[in-house]
């Protein structure tokens, strides 16, 4: 028997989307309107769209049918009750509250859990996690394991965290000042990385022993349990269902931004065992999100949602999911593209600096290479380097990160295969005429997030 | 032949199941809600009165725009679509989208309030009063003074009181003004309009002392109805140019899309300052999301576009403001008090007097909230002592000033049977009312308290 199957899609297609074809000459005149930031293109302008596999999931023919059964009851509604015992049974957290999406439910545990001076350590940052711990008055601190932070390197754990530097770090400051761990799966800065499971029973020894709390940023818990599956030694029979309750059951809480794993395109939740926090957030959720049966979702996406959560689990839809991105990582590889090893679940990232060596790094070479991608194709990609990274604060100089990278992110159940060849041969053709490529210079810069509406001119 | 019968402007094209109960199942429900209406299940309700926000039924097109719902994270058309409809209607030219109301008011009132700011309004609702307070900032209501009594008579009782405006500013000082709130129309003072004078003036006295004009817009469409028909000068004017010039007088406004939008989910904060602007787009992301879709689906975007053109369709208003005010004048008839004229999406209850056997302190507004639930399976909410009473030192309750209960009207569900059987249980309700019982609270959180309070009987 084959060990390696196909990852043809457990699904056929029931509604379309049209996508509009335009020509090389059309792309360049938009391209160059919008000052080479793909940021700022109008999605009529796209044709294959990766800027984030965020809300950008298909639904299901169910979680359609779901829509029409939403319940838009202010209290009490049975959607929030079908969602509730959803996520008791299959993710096994005792309590859930409702959130807008996943930066509702980081920051109502932020709020909650963290007091001013306290320390967060965890696998790698995330934007809006980071801020959100830093608003409520606490400290992030980089627990990743050094081999995340190379490129090239292929331990196939990259979302491990360093025991060992967290042992020291709790020692250094006291469990006290420490309300709780943060873990994600996958880790997505880090490329979409997984987390081991061998790693995260050590790491509830550890918290256990000093009495930290872990909580767990789930959004992609099922695509990390699907590499625990693949790579892990004795898991290779157990479905993906039960790995991703073996992950909760060591965690103590989580935060799920559902717009990923869970296949909808609005939604998250707070999921808690502790039953104060519980009421804390209970109470908190009303004044910032909605009343605790709907924390500001309509019914309907409470019950998208529910479905959502049962079919991501499906070890089906996850060979399909993860087998898809691995695709289109492996021809790049073949082709010779230097991209980011391991090829993670949900996004190819390609390393801009040894895709265009002769641009230097204050020439912008990712946010180049994403306008050339979809000067030639009508790729959308988005830009991970300097330009995202900012200034710095003191110096107002530009922050140079060691990772200059353009993210192709795969929304889910959307594109075919013969999309994802597409996507190859652009990128191919990209690389091909590289030596051609000229830098660009800066000639708008918004004060804040300056990635998303910055503006550019070819040098 | 000139139409006397109040016919919907519409037939029905999808509907939702009623569960019916009896009214010993429902005593048992509600002891288990601990007499909180928030608290019940939404199938054990019969006729759900709790809100208009968030339960209208949409329109055939509205669900046609839920499928059509462009997904992209950057340029979606419905995101370009709202923009442009809500844009069009204000005035204003920066619209940042919300996942409803209360988290625009949380964005605007972070980045105004602060400890020593104070905000005036005709009348702040109760999550705009939360979000103030929660700042450290003061609210003060100074509605005129008819707005107070529910038996006189005035055709504009959602006014504020232009003469204690500018002494109140005066007194704090303008540069402690956070802003002037108008809410229109007024909700907690019985869902009355606000007269276009009114909003005129307000916006003299904000430019004079350079304070800053907002409006609360949520039922913007229903107040036009009320200035076109009671106002001089107005009589031919559309109720979509009422709307806009009700809003040139303010520098911004907020909207729970929830309501006069015609949409299950959704909001917005619309400004003229773009340096405001701004500011409030920094926390729009941190807590919603991008400034694209701000924490709402593509789909629901579209929906609030096309809703906000229907509300404005004067068959439309026309039934919604007579259907309202056809359940008040039965109510009136059978000798029940109400807050008098019948206002626009509400039929408001004077609790205190139509309850005189139980004394303030002991709640009548929870009291018949209560039984109009177990005689009826009428779902309603107190508004008065509940939602806005406070403690004084001692720990005896100030009251509100009214103690209402609210029977509020979705937009587009119930039928004239529906509001024929409401009539009837007022009419058992009356012949009980002298076994009414008192009630008192057993348990309450720090904000928001009738979200989530607990109550017992009083025997």
């Amino acid at each position: 028997m084959l060990k390696k199957r196909s990852w043809a899609e457990p699904y056929k297609i029931k509604m379309v989307e049209p996508v509009f074809m335009t020509d090389r000459k059309h792309r360049l005149k938009v391209i160059k309107e919008v000052g080479y930031n793909t940021f700022l293109l109008k999605s009529k302008d796209v044709y294959i769209d990766l800027l984030t596999d965020s809300g950008t999931s298909a639904m299901s023919d169910r979680q359609w049918a779901g829509m029409m059964l939403g319940d838009e009851a202010y209290a009490g509604s049975r959607n929030f009750y079908n969602l509730e015992e959803t996520i008791q049974k299959y993710y096994g957290y005792k309590h859930v509250v409702p959130t807008h999406q996943g930066r509702g439910a980081e920051h109502l545990i932020s709020q909650i859990m963290i007091k001013k001076g306290d320390i967060i350590p965890g696998n790698m940052y995330f934007t809006t996690t980071r801020l959100h711990q830093e608003l409520a008055g606490g400290t992030f601190v980089d627990v990743i394991i050094p081999e995340a932070h190379d490129p090239e390197n292929t331990y196939l754990f990259k979302g491990d965290i360093d025991l060992g530097k967290l042992e020291r770090l709790i020692e250094e400051h006291g469990a006290d000042k420490i309300p709780y761990i943060a873990m994600a799966t996958t880790v997505n800065m880090a490329g979409g990385q997984p987390i081991s499971m061998a790693n995260l029973k050590a790491l509830r020894k550890l918290t256990d022993k000093y009495g930290i709390k872990v909580i767990h940023d789930m959004t992609r818990v099922a695509e990390n349990a699907f590499m625990i599956q693949e790579h892990e030694k004795g898991y290779a029979n157990k479905p993906i269902a039960e790995i991703v309750k073996e992950i909760c059951d060591l965690t103590d809480g989580a935060t799920m931004s559902a717009k990923k794993d869970a296949l909808v395109n609005i939604g998250g939740f707070l999921a808690l065992n502790d039953s104060d926090h519980f009421e804390q957030a209970r109470n908190l959720v009303v004044i910032y999100e909605g009343l605790h049966t709907y924390g500001g979702l309509a019914g309907r996406d409470m019950e998208a949602m529910a479905i959502g959560i049962k079919e991501s689990l499906s070890d089906d839809h996850m060979r399909a999911r993860v087998g898809q991105v691995q695709y289109l990582g492996q021809n790049l590889l073949n082709a010779g593209i230097p991209i980011v090893k391991p090829v993670g679940t949900h996004g190819i990232f390609i390393d801009a600096k040894r895709f265009l060596p002769h641009i230097p790094q204050d020439q912008f070479p990712a946010q180049t290479l994403a306008a050339e991608i979809y000067i030639d194709s009508g790729v959308r990609s988005m830009e991970r380097g300097v330009v995202s990274a900012g200034r710095d604060k003191k110096t107002g100089e530009h922050r140079y990160p060691k990772l200059e990278l353009v993210r192709l992110t795969i929304p889910r159940r959307v594109y075919t295969q013969a999309h994802m060849d597409v996507i190859c041969e652009s990128v191919c053709e990209v690389f091909d005429t590289r030596q051609k490529i000229t830098g660009l210079e800066m000639i708008y810069e918004p004060q804040y997030l300056r990635f998303f509406q910055a503006r550019f001119k070819k040098l | 032949m000139a139409i006397k019968t109040i016919i919907e402007p519409f037939k029905i094209k999808m509907v939702e199941p009623i569960t019916m109960s009896t009214e010993e199942e429902r005593n048992v429900f509600l002891k288990k809600a601990h007499y909180n209406t928030f608290l019940l299940d939404s199938d054990q309700v019969i006729i759900d009165f709790l809100t208009d926000s968030g339960t209208s039924a949409m329109s055939a097109k509205q669900w046609s725009g839920l499928i059509d719902g462009d997904e992209s994270y950057a340029g979606s058309r419905s995101w370009k679509r709202m923009e442009k409809t809500v844009k069009e209607l204000s005035g204003m030219e920066y619209v940042l989208p919300t996942h409803q109301g209360r988290a625009a008011e949380r964005i605007i009132y972070t980045h105004l309030g602060g400890k020593g700011k104070v905000f005036i309004s005709n009348t702040h609702f109760d999550t705009t009063r939360a979000n103030i307070e929660f700042s450290g900032a003061t609210a003060i209501d100074i509605p005129i003074e008819e707005g107070k009594h529910p038996k006189v008579y005035h055709p504009f009782k959602g006014n504020i009181d232009i003469k204690l405006l500018e002494e109140n500013i005066i007194a704090s000082g303008p540069e402690n003004i956070g802003a002037v709130i108008l809410t229109i129309t007024n909700n907690s003072g019985g869902g009355q309009p606000v007269s276009m004078q009114n909003a005129r003036e307000v916006g003299k006295i904000c430019k004079r002392y350079g304070v800053l004009y907002l409006q609360d817009m949520c039922r913007i469409a229903e107040n036009a109805y009320f200035v076109n028909h009671r106002e001089a000068g107005y009589e031919n004017i559309s109720y979509k140019d009422i709307a806009k010039e009700m809003m040139s007088f303010a520098d911004g406004a907020v909207m729970s899309a929830k309501k006069d939008a015609l949409v299950n989910m959704g909001g917005f904060l619309a400004l003229r300052d773009e340096e405001l602007a701004n500011a409030c787009k920094n926390l729009l992301i941190i807590t919603e999301g991008f400034t694209t879709y701000g924490g709402l689906s593509g789909r629901d975007m579209e929906a609030i576009a096309i809703g906000l053109d229907e509300v404005f369709e004067p068959d439309y208003l026309r039934y919604r403001i007579r259907s309202t005010e056809y359940l008040g004048n039965k109510l009136d008839a059978l000798g029940v008090p109400l807050m008098l004229p019948i206002g626009g999406h509400a039929v408001y209850i004077d609790a205190r007097e139509f309850y005189s056997n139980i004394p303030v302190d002991q709640y009548p507004g929870q009291s018949l909230v209560c039984d109009l639930y177990t005689i009826g399976g009428i779902r309603t909410v107190e508004i008065g002592s509940v939602m806005f009473g406070t403690y004084d030192e001692q720990g005896k309750l100030i009251p509100a000033p009214m103690d209402l209960v609210r029977l509020a009207i979705p937009r587009r569900v119930y039928t004239q049977s529906h509001i024929e059987y409401v009539i009837e249980v007022f009419a058992e309700i009356i012949k009980r009312k002298n076994q009414a019982k008192g009630i008192k609270i057993t348990y309450e959180p720090e904000f928001l308290r009738h979200f989530t309070a607990k109550f017992e009987p009083i025997n």
